[in-house]
């Protein structure tokens, strides 16, 4: 066992996925003398360690081999745990990405040890890795650790850290291991996905509606006031039962992290699953007839009253 | 196809309370309805036996008040349910949850597909699927928006990676998570909610399962939450606008545009 804290760097095809160099920086961070290691999984012709030497882990052990190409990740959990097992870091952190929560879990499975889900903020108390996230209720966080097993493993939620460049010397480790192909399993191919729809998360002005603006005719003045005001429409979980809604307009922790100029939330309490999604934004107005509504507390500017009062006002005077 | 479905109870609400001596939730007088997404998997098992014909069970594991959304999962269609149930199996994190519910698969037996929701609502992990594919050594595909039956042992899905939509074949046996965007969960018929009442659920404990007692509950569980606390609030200054709508917004768009 070493004091070793291991970053787990995803790569979307030739790119390194930014949360895994926010993860660095975050490691970094809370390090104090441990050192940060970058794991890297690529194929042969790849070379990602340029980019992720910027963010300054103090090691890289890179796994390299062509079958990494559309490896499952049952594969990907093989290789991993081929490493893990045997130079035993202290804690080892993914992106909470599809990849992420899908590749842990299998890992951890390997390992026996625990694994906390899709956390905002961890940091060290003495050699426990306390890793915090929301739990039940409006304004709850609870604080996992796993006292007796190691490594201890986090997956960690997108854009929650930023990524800092930073010099250091990086040590490269080409770690060598078997790449154990998985008989029953194919990847038969990777198609970029067309972001044809713009994505709630880049945009500028997002009009929010939760279960105080659920009717027909609020949502569709929201979308006229989007079109106005050149934003998008999003919604807070229990919305995406509607027909026109999916997860794809859901702000906050299960849905998007947004960070628009302008937020304007209609009929929204306020649960800090909600509010951790919306964080980042500029200017954030409330719109609730719930004088008492937590969303308020996480405003700029409160209007006490009606949504569809105030849609309307807004509809009215915005040219 | 001899198909399990696993299936979690939780509350129909967001905002359960949180016992703040113990911890704790404070279930009581909650409704629990069945995980939203595992409403899907059970609807995708349903769609699979319809075109390959055999049979689905649907395992869960939580106290005896689990056997209400079990029930409900018979009303859809399921041929019959297992409850796992225990005050061992008690304060379980993923890792123990999963064990066993792998365990009870293998008792099962010769299980050709095992489906799970892609997250439960409340704790949300996603984890429990690919650890039990891990437990049984088993290919998976997560978060799979689609699945086609290729013949009786080959499946192909497709799932959604940050910016890839995957393609995956998999043969059987295999463990798939599945999204909502797969399909609409069918309703309950009049029918099929009396047909349930007819069917038997099995109860297993530990006593039945070949379970190692080191693995299972809270004694199974490297995890420990060690504190539950309300976060400081953001620290925005909250400008209250006046009371009358017309009067607030013409305030409002004065502001920003300054
Ligand atoms: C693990 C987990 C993950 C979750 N992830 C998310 C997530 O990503 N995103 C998310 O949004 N939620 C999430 N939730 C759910 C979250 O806890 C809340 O239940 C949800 O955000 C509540 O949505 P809401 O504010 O629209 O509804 P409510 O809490 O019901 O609030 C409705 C508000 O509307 C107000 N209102 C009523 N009528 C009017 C009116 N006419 N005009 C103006 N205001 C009115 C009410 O005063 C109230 O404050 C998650 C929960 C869990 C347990
Ligand atoms: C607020 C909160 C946070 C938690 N965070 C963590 C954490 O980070 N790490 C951790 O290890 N544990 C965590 N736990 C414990 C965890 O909730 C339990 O282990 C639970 O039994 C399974 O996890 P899940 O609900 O996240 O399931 P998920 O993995 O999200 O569920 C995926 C699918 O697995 C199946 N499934 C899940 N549970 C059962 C069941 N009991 N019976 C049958 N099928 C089931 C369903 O098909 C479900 O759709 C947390 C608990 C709470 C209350």
């Amino acid at each position: 066992m070493n004091n070793e804290i291991w970053v787990f760097v995803q790569l979307n095809g030739q790119n390194v996925e930014p949360t895994s160099l926010q993860l660095i920086t975050k490691a970094r961070d809370i390090a104090g003398d441990r050192p940060v290691v970058a794991l890297v999984a690529e194929t042969e012709s790849m070379n990602v360690e340029a980019t992720v030497k910027e963010y300054g882990p103090d090691k890289m052990v890179i796994l390299k081999d062509d079958q990494f190409h559309n490896a499952s990740d049952g594969e990907i959990a093989d290789a991993l745990d081929q490493v893990v097992t045997d130079l035993k870091p202290n804690s080892l952190l993914f992106p909470a990405t599809v990849l992420g929560r899908s590749v842990a879990p299998r890992l951890q499975a390997k390992l026996k040890t625990g694994l906390t889900a899709d956390c905002l903020d961890i940091y060290f108390d003495g050699d426990d890795l306390v890793q915090v996230k929301p739990t039940y209720g409006d304004d709850i966080m609870c604080e996992i650790i796993c006292p007796d097993v190691r490594p201890q493993m986090a997956t960690i939620r997108p854009n929650t850290f930023k990524a800092v460049k930073a010099a250091t010397d990086t040590e490269t480790v080409n770690y060598s291991f078997t790449f154990h192909p998985e008989a029953n399993i194919e990847v038969v191919s990777e198609t970029p996905v067309i972001n044809s729809a713009a994505n709630i998360s880049d945009a500028k002005t997002v009009i929010a509606l939760g279960r105080g603006a659920n009717n027909e005719k609020v949502i569709a003045k929201a979308e006229k006031l989007a079109g106005k005001l050149g934003g998008m429409v999003g919604v807070s979980r229990p919305l995406t039962d509607n027909e026109g809604f999916s997860h794809e307009n859901q702000i906050g922790q299960s849905g998007n992290t947004i960070a628009p100029d302008l937020l304007i939330n209609f009929g929204i309490s306020g649960a800090v699953q909600y509010a951790v999604g919306i964080e980042n934004a500029k200017q954030i107005v409330s719109i609730n007839t719930d004088a008492k509504a937590p969303i308020f507390d996480k405003s700029d500017y409160a209007f006490v009253g009606d949504a569809d009062e105030f849609m309307s006002a807004l509809l009215d005077q915005v040219r | 196809m001899k198909i399990v479905v696993c299936i979690k109870q939780v509350p129909n609400t967001d905002t359960v309370k949180i016992d703040p001596k113990t911890n704790n939730l404070v279930r009581s007088n909650v409704e629990g309805i069945i995980n939203s997404f595992d409403r899907n998997a059970i609807e995708a098992a349903l769609e699979l036996r319809q075109q390959a014909g055999g049979t689905i069970t649907l395992l869960s594991m939580g106290p005896d008040s689990y056997i209400t959304s079990l029930r409900d999962g018979l009303a859809m269609g399921a041929d019959s349910a297992i409850l796992l149930s225990s005050r061992k199996f008690g304060g379980a994190d993923t890792l123990a949850t999963a064990y066993v519910l792998s365990e009870a698969i293998k008792k099962i037996g010769d299980v050709d597909l095992i489906l799970f929701g892609r997250q439960s609502v409340d704790a949300d992990t996603g984890q429990v699927g690919p650890i039990v594919a891990e437990d049984l050594q088993l290919p998976q595909v997560t978060f799979a928006e689609s699945l086609e039956l290729q013949d009786n042992n080959q499946l192909t899905g497709h799932r959604l990676l940050d910016n890839v939509v995957q393609e995956v074949k998999v043969k059987l046996p295999a463990v798939i998570t599945v999204r909502s965007e797969m399909n609409s969960p069918r309703y309950e018929t009049p029918l099929n909610i009396q047909k349930s009442f007819e069917k038997e659920i099995t109860i297993w404990s530990e006593n039945e399962l070949a379970v190692d007692p080191t693995q299972i509950g809270q004694a199974g569980s490297p995890t420990v939450v060690k504190r539950i606390f309300s976060p400081e609030k953001a620290g925005r200054q909250t400008q209250m606008l006046p009371n009358n709508a017309k009067d607030a917004v013409a305030q409002l768009l004065a502001d920003l545009n300054n």
